[in-house]
């Protein structure tokens, strides 16, 4: 246990000894635990925006606030059986109006203006198709004279914008694909740096380990303190990217809400910390434990 | 130094038979704290440093190795520190047979013994004292009994007075007394002195070697190298002359003759 200690304690003043170098790769190590960590973070929150999109249902009948049960019933099954419909689902004034709120929870003016009227937000029904595409059927079952008395507005059908929608998919993919790369690119640019860092480490140390080796210390207590100074660069470099990375999403989440969906994101930030606290200083300590075995299996020849 | 010749398992020779055609007297082993047995070292670039050496000293004596350059006093040393293995042969340094250790049992070979180097080799960013207890610090040895040993160490080597000062601030016989406190604080049963007073004016050399000796009566075996004639020949005790890897001249009360 003292040992142990001991190691600490010469890694970490040998850590302060070198302030430039360590200087350079804690920095070094911050941006790249930055990039992971924001290549994380839009991964998923780009992947439930996606979700969010594609999940779009295709057509929305709205509906009179008239209506009754026995209509509804009668359009309902029409449409049910035509086959390319997946799903029907009806979704109530009041339904509605709570989702709209929850929509612009952060929009206190059309609150306000929702709340001052009735609910002016109709009923409708809700059209999940097979094939978007191709709503011929589903829009001749719509137009019908009797159907069409049903409805308050015209239909709204998402077929239209399927390109615009494939497009952003695509485009998410590919932010989603450049932070992995990104994120791979900068690890191998850290374990370089702290590789270089560590190796000047032992170049200008080598007495100090050759009076370690006479006065009988094991490997291991020479190796030590490398190894806590490379995983004192990592663990440092998280806490900042962290904090970066929290400043980003808690404080920016309300901006960001209106082009992705970060919901997830944040929900992740606030019931996992532990887990995206530790994932990000285990990233770090392995990256930089690794860079620094392999600048000793290199260059410290016990 | 006739003694039986009866082969016990601690010596781990495999032929007790070829004992009796053996150079040097058999000795019974608990009464050699070093003991070399047909050693050779050959390096990868075939040079052999030394061949076939016969050595045994014993506890409590004070010998003198001396060679010229290149005869094989350094990698006499290595083999001992176990910084170099040796090619054949059988190494026994404190009863402990260097065939049957491994690399994990290093360390422990090296904290038995207490090295000295003509560079003194301390730390020139630890004071007097810190430079003592690293020796103790990498044994895991607590912090207590660190701070309970290293004075008294100080006071032997007579250093009392220095403990605060830096590397640097000492003179060079100062130096090597640090590094002999140093060597001495684990209480090794050896102490080899590699050339200590090669650095050092003649008054601060003679400073060392009555050190040495002071060191040798209370009990450590000491184990000297060295190049200076004037205190082979003052000190009167045991001359090993190597040469080319072999002991050329062994004697009680030698004289530097090279």
């Amino acid at each position: 246990m003292i040992q142990f200690w001991r190691v600490v304690t010469t890694g970490a003043r040998n850590f302060t000894r070198n302030m430039w170098l360590s200087m350079a790769a804690t920095a070094v190590m911050t941006v790249t635990l930055t990039i992971v960590l924001v290549s994380f973070i839009s991964n998923s929150a780009l992947t439930s925006t996606i979700k969010g999109v594609t999940n779009k249902i295709d057509v929305s009948v709205y509906l009179n606030d008239n209506i009754t049960s026995d209509q509804l019933t009668g359009f309902e099954n029409q449409l049910k059986a035509d086959p390319n419909v997946v799903k029907v689902t009806y979704v109530s004034k009041a339904q509605a109006l709570a989702t709209y709120q929850s929509e612009n929870a952060n929009n206190q003016k059309l609150l306000q203006a929702i709340s001052e009227t009735d609910n002016p937000l109709p009923a409708s029904l809700e059209i999940k198709t097979k094939d978007p595409k191709n709503l011929t059927s589903v829009i001749a079952i719509i137009g019908q004279p009797a159907n069409a008395a049903l409805q308050s507005d015209p239909p709204s059908y998402s077929g239209t914008n399927k390109v615009t929608i494939d497009r952003i998919v695509h485009a998410a993919d590919f932010f989603k694909n450049g932070g992995t790369y990104a994120s791979i690119l900068f690890i191998i640019i850290s374990v370089l740096i702290i590789f270089n860092t560590i190796r000047m480490a032992i170049f200008t140390r080598r007495d100090e380990i050759e009076i370690m080796k006479l006065v009988g210390a094991t490997k291991w207590f020479i190796r030590g303190p490398f190894l806590v100074e490379a995983a004192m660069y990592g663990i440092i470099a998280a806490v900042i990217a962290l904090i970066l990375a929290y400043t980003l999403v808690l404080g920016g989440a309300p901006k960001l809400a209106s082009y992705i969906d970060v919901t997830s994101t944040i929900q992740i930030f606030k019931d996992y910390p532990i887990l995206v606290i530790g994932g990000e200083l285990i990233i770090g300590i392995a990256i930089g434990c690794f860079s620094s075995l392999l600048a000793m299996s290199r260059y410290l020849k016990l | 130094m006739q003694h039986s010749c009866t082969p016990t398992q601690k010596t781990g020779l495999k032929n007790p038979a070829n004992r009796t055609t053996h150079p040097v007297q058999c000795v019974k082993l608990e009464r050699v704290m070093i003991l070399f047995d047909r050693v050779t070292k050959t390096y990868p670039n075939q040079s052999t440093a030394i061949s076939g050496m016969n050595l045994h000293i014993q506890p409590k004596e004070f010998v003198t190795i001396v060679g010229s350059s290149g005869a094989g006093k350094s990698t006499l040393i290595k083999l001992m520190t176990r910084e170099e293995v040796h090619t054949s042969g059988k190494i026994i340094v404190g009863g402990l047979d260097y065939d049957t250790i491994g690399p994990k049992d290093v360390p422990q070979v090296r904290r038995r013994i207490g090295v000295v180097f003509q560079d003194f080799k301390l730390l020139p960013n630890r004071n007097v004292a810190e430079n003592v207890a690293f020796a103790m610090e990498v044994s895991g040895t607590r912090n207590k009994e660190i701070k309970r040993a290293v004075p008294k160490m100080l006071q032997l080597v007579g250093l009392a007075n220095k403990a605060n000062n830096m590397p640097q601030e000492l003179s060079g016989g100062e130096r090597q007394r640090v590094a002999i406190a140093r060597a001495l604080i684990r209480q090794p049963k050896i102490l080899i002195a590699d050339e200590p007073t090669g650095n050092l004016d003649p008054k601060n050399a003679w400073e060392i070697i009555e050190l040495l000796l002071k060191i040798n009566r209370f009990g450590t075996t000491v184990l000297l190298t060295t190049h200076n004639k004037e205190i082979v020949n003052a000190l009167k005790r045991r001359v090993i002359t190597i040469n080319r890897g072999r002991i050329i001249k062994d004697e009680e009360q030698g004289r530097y003759a090279l």
